[in-house]
């Protein structure tokens, strides 16, 4: 908490940003399944997988939403958010063990609130895989501090 | 593939999923997973109650749906979760569109804390099998 944070005044429209590459790993899968209680036989059954069309288990979607969050927190300094207002997201393809997802984010509105001490800062996501295929996209809405 | 099939789906049907108290554990095991950096001591990561709803989704009396992708949502943040607090999900179907391979289904969904207020909200689209495609 006590590293350096970016306030809304210092988020410039247009700003690029790329994350670091994370390998989505079978760990990852298992981890979530046990966490979210989402145990679906697209994440689960290898068995039953090779007979789909995927061919073997994917990642959940909501799992390469959240680690693209946390590839986003290492992509630039982080911005001093205050809260997560809200998304829009597709899941465009298939993420498959060994993949690796990284993230770019660019800046696409910024918007003063009622609240004086704050500001709405909308991001356009892509996260891309390592054959630089678009793997989900959307945009995200988040409250940002202004300095004091 | 087991579950509800697409030509199963009824429109403005209505489910309302068993609870779950989100724990220190949800949020330690969810950063650890993600490395999404604290926001507070007590606060729950936003992402997570999402990711919990999903789970409480095949935890529900009628055998969920038989998906086959999740193709997309439209979701927004009404107010923070904390840790202690105990969430559950309700649903409504709204629509659905055959395709050749299953169909898409959109779904109302809300987050509902133990004080009966909806914490978060939004709409997910869902690719759900059809009945021939059950079991190779």
């Amino acid at each position: 908490m006590t590293e350096h944070r970016r306030y809304f005044d210092e988020i410039s429209l247009g700003e690029e940003c790329e994350s670091p590459g994370r390998t989505v790993t079978e760990a990852d899968i298992v981890m979530f399944a046990g966490l979210s209680g989402d145990y679906n036989v697209l994440h689960t059954d290898a068995e039953f997988m090779k007979q789909s069309i995927f061919g073997e288990r994917i990642a959940h979607g909501l799992l390469c939403l959240a680690i693209q969050s946390g590839l986003f927190s290492r992509a630039s300094v982080p911005y001093a958010t205050l809260a997560f207002a809200g998304l829009r997201w597709k899941f465009k393809a298939p993420v498959k063990i060994g993949d690796t997802i990284r993230l770019r984010a660019k800046v696409t509105a910024k918007k003063d609130l009622s609240k004086e001490d704050r500001g709405l800062v909308t991001l356009e996501r892509t996260v891309l895989n390592q054959r630089d295929e678009v793997v989900q996209q959307g945009e995200t809405d988040l409250i940002v501090e202004k300095r004091r | 593939m087991r579950g509800t099939y697409f030509e199963d789906v009824v429109v403005h049907s209505v489910q309302v999923s068993p609870a779950i108290t989100v724990t220190e554990t949800h949020v330690a095991m969810y950063l650890g997973l993600t490395r999404e950096l604290p926001v507070g001591p007590v606060a729950v990561p936003d992402v997570l109650p999402l990711c919990l709803s999903i789970g409480l989704g095949w935890r529900i009396q009628d055998p969920p749906m038989a998906v086959l992708a999740f193709v997309g949502l439209d979701w927004q943040i009404v107010r923070p979760l904390r840790v202690g607090d105990t969430m559950h999900a309700r649903s409504r179907i709204l629509s659905k569109r055959p395709m050749r391979d299953g169909g898409f289904v959109l779904e109302e969904r809300s987050i509902v804390d133990q004080h009966g207020e909806v914490v978060q909200q939004g709409k997910f689209t869902f690719l759900v099998a059809k009945r021939k495609e059950a079991s190779p």
